[in-house]
């Protein structure tokens, strides 16, 4: 189906296989593994140094994270205030409480537009929803305008990382990509020459097609305002042509005031590209006669965000700004790209947000896909502390397995109880740990380490050493000490 | 409209159940602020914000208020280009002569895009972020006319000037109905990191820094026009 990739990907997490199984292929995909760690080095490196250039980077970061939590503990309040201003200044909200609705919205408004054709900025939130699919099921051709979307798109692939969706594939994929789907055989790999090619195939369409579709970066409630941040001009263009735009916006995506981007701007464009602001910001409340779109749409969709809002510790979720420095930064993420996450949602925060954006019902390996080490949590401009709701997460899902009928028999959780039993009193401990002494005595080498178990702790052993007991515990010893030395 | 409604109040509620057990409370702020006033002075802001600009390969010049409109002909002349829009409110002026001058009274795109560059007004400069803030009024002209030219020119004042994004919402009693932050000209780096610069917006951008004859700080006014 997809002759670029050297794997198939499924980014549904309802069907896509778990993390480990769709990692292993990639893993051996090293041209795939080149390019991801080469762009993640990349950014990281030039967001360390404009990070570093800023004295008072930790109080932005809190003051980031305090304004997005305000944000969230009154959310009903501020959408409703961001519905009457955007409404009053022209603009007209609707409500979407899943992907399905979200995408018949947006269809029957291209419908009523009597829209053949419709140019997108880069969105994850359509990606989401799956939304094109459902527009070309429509009649309705969507055309990707990020020059990352549209190498997604011609080259049939799908996109690996939040703000640049194509960095695993390289210049001579992206020639071939163009070559064929733009007629170009003379393409040079030069990326200044492909990028002028796609400068050249969309500019026509930028004049041509009537209608827009975004996402939003902040949706501001005391001015009804939106804002859309971005580095190609792509955006500009789609918000300013067309007769009618579409914006399609996350509920989390609310801010309470306008000031509020004074923090959010700061440390985004840094977070993101490494840049000290990105290159062009859009920020537009409803309609302006004679300016831009004539016809404007908010499509507020839920799609399991509200229910990510209950837990205290999960709640934190909903701050992120979609910088994507938690993927840039993650050992594991930087291992796989983001395919093998099963989400549009890869890295650090996919591992987080797509269990719970599918009820914790799916995607269940994905709290799992991480070694815990906190990389994530220091660079997140709105502090989430990842690792925190991870473990909170794999806790859930537990709690979850334990309440299937069946599992009291498995193996796991034998061992467990009986841990649990064993851990109650020193006594049993002291008795389990002779107990364990004499077992693994004929396994323990020379070298006081076990390289090879049988059985169920070959698991363990398969890919790792473990220390063999030592002769004495410490209880041992401090009892011996206290005989010893009255 | 109807399923729309619907999710609304669907929304609303699952929202507010979730919500429910939290204390408004006040909003938390962060111990420590962040920084919101500028530490420069008038000539090292400025200094800044001409440095930023270069590094985006902006072409910035000086020059003083009784000087602008020499300026503006020499920068015109010397890009080699012939046909500029002006915004409908650009000071007469600023319309320098000898060029063919396209006011903008609602131009249709394929006239905007037939016009070789466009010279506007800004609304504030960002010298810390080297960022240029349109609000679009009157002299800094619709959105579309900053976007389809390739060549602009922007007028600053060196009064518009501030060092911090902060300090630039303190000058924003209302919020605008449209802005847009220009830092640096377009660019992608989307093909393997490698940073290209103008994919879709204006490729040239020039900024004449405007200072005022009677400035309180002298020290604004640039040697080589003094």
């Amino acid at each position: 189906m997809n002759g670029e990739t050297a794997h198939s990907v499924d980014l549904d997490p309802r069907t896509a296989p778990p993390f480990p199984e769709a990692a292993l292929p990639i893993l051996r995909n090293t041209q795939l593994r080149k390019n991801v760690a080469h762009a993640t080095d990349v950014i990281q490196t030039k967001r360390a140094h404009l990070v570093g250039e800023k004295m008072d980077w930790q109080q932005l970061r809190s003051a980031a994270a305090a304004i997005k939590d305000m944000a969230l503990a009154s959310l009903d309040q501020y959408l409703a205030e961001f519905e009457a201003r955007c409404t009053a200044s022209g603009g007209q909200v609707h409500w979407a409480a899943d992907a399905a609705q979200a995408r018949r919205i947006i269809v029957d408004i291209l419908r009523a537009d009597q829209a053949s054709e419709v140019i997108k900025i880069k969105t994850m939130t359509s990606a989401e929803i799956e939304l094109n699919p459902a527009l070309e099921a429509a009649g309705i051709h969507a055309i990707e305008t990020d020059l990352a979307e549209l190498i997604l798109q011609l080259g049939n692939d799908q996109p690996s990382h939040i703000v640049a969706p194509a960095l695993h594939v390289n210049r001579s994929q992206v020639r071939e990509i163009f070559a064929r789907s733009m007629g170009r055989a003379d393409l040079s790999d030069d990326p200044e020459a492909l990028t002028g090619a796609a400068r050249a195939y969309l500019r026509e369409k930028f004049l041509r097609v009537d209608a827009a579709i975004s996402g939003a970066n902040f949706l501001v409630a005391d001015s009804g305002a939106v804002a859309i941040v971005e580095s190609e001009g792509n955006g500009r263009m789609c918000l300013t042509l067309p007769r009618t735009l579409i914006a399609l916006a996350g509920i989390e995506k609310i801010i309470p005031r306008f000031r509020d981007l004074e923090v959010l701007l700061q440390v985004l464009a840094r977070s993101a590209t490494g840049e000290r602001m990105n290159p062009y910001t859009s920020v537009w409340s409803g309609v302006t006669p004679g300016d831009g779109p004539q016809a404007f749409h908010v499509v507020l969709l839920d799609n399991g965000r509200s229910s990510i809002l209950a837990r205290p510790t999960e709640r934190q979720t909903l701050r992120c700004i979609r910088c994507a420095a938690c993927q840039n930064a993650c050992p594991v993420y930087r291992q796989t790209g983001g395919h093998a996450y099963g989400s549009v949602y890869g890295g650090p925060i996919g591992a987080i947000l797509t269990p719970q954006l599918m009820h914790m019902e799916h995607a269940q390996s994905l709290p799992y896909a991480s070694s815990l080490c906190a990389a994530c949590y220091e660079v997140c401009p709105v502090k989430i502390n990842i690792p925190e709701v991870l473990i909170d997460l794999r806790a859930q899902l537990v709690d979850q397995e334990r309440r299937q009928t069946g599992r009291a028999f498995d193996v796991m959780y034998i061992g467990m109880r009986a841990a649990n039993w064993i851990f109650c009193t020193g006594k049993r401990l002291r008795w389990a740990q002779r107990i364990g002494r004499l077992a693994l005595w004929p396994f323990t080498r020379e070298d006081g380490w076990i390289h090879a178990l049988p059985g169920l702790g070959a698991r363990w052993t398969m890919t790792r050493d473990l220390r063999g007991m030592p002769q004495q515990s410490f209880r041992d010893w401090w009892a011996i000490r206290a005989r010893e030395k009255p | 409209v109807s399923v729309s409604v619907s999710a609304r109040k669907a929304i609303l509620d699952r929202i507010r159940a979730a919500t429910a057990g939290y204390s408004a409370g006040p909003p938390v702020r962060s111990a420590q602020p962040y920084i919101r006033q500028g530490r420069l002075d008038s000539r090292a802001r400025l200094n800044l914000m001409i440095e930023r600009l270069r590094e985006y390969n902006a072409e910035v010049v000086e020059c003083i208020a009784t000087d602008l409109r020499a300026c503006i002909a020499d920068t015109l002349l010397r890009s080699g280009r012939r046909i500029f829009l002006a915004p409908r409110d650009l000071p007469a002026e600023w319309h320098a002569s000898g060029f063919d001058w396209k006011i903008d009274t609602g131009l249709s795109h394929s006239e905007i895009e037939a016009c070789d560059g466009v010279v506007t007004a800004c609304f504030a400069g960002i010298a810390d972020s080297g960022t240029i803030v349109l609000h679009h009024s009157g002299s800094e002209g619709r959105r579309v006319l900053t976007l389809l030219p390739d060549w602009h020119l922007l007028i600053l004042c060196a009064s518009q000037v501030v060092e911090t994004l902060p300090e630039y919402f303190d000058r924003c009693p209302q919020p605008p109905g449209l802005a847009t932050y220009i830092s640096g000209p377009s660019a992608t780096a989307d093909i393997e990191m490698t940073r290209i610069k103008g994919v879709h917006g204006p490729r040239f951008l020039n900024v004449i820094l405007v200072h005022d004859q009677q400035g309180d700080d002298p020290s604004d006014a640039p040697a080589n026009h003094a």
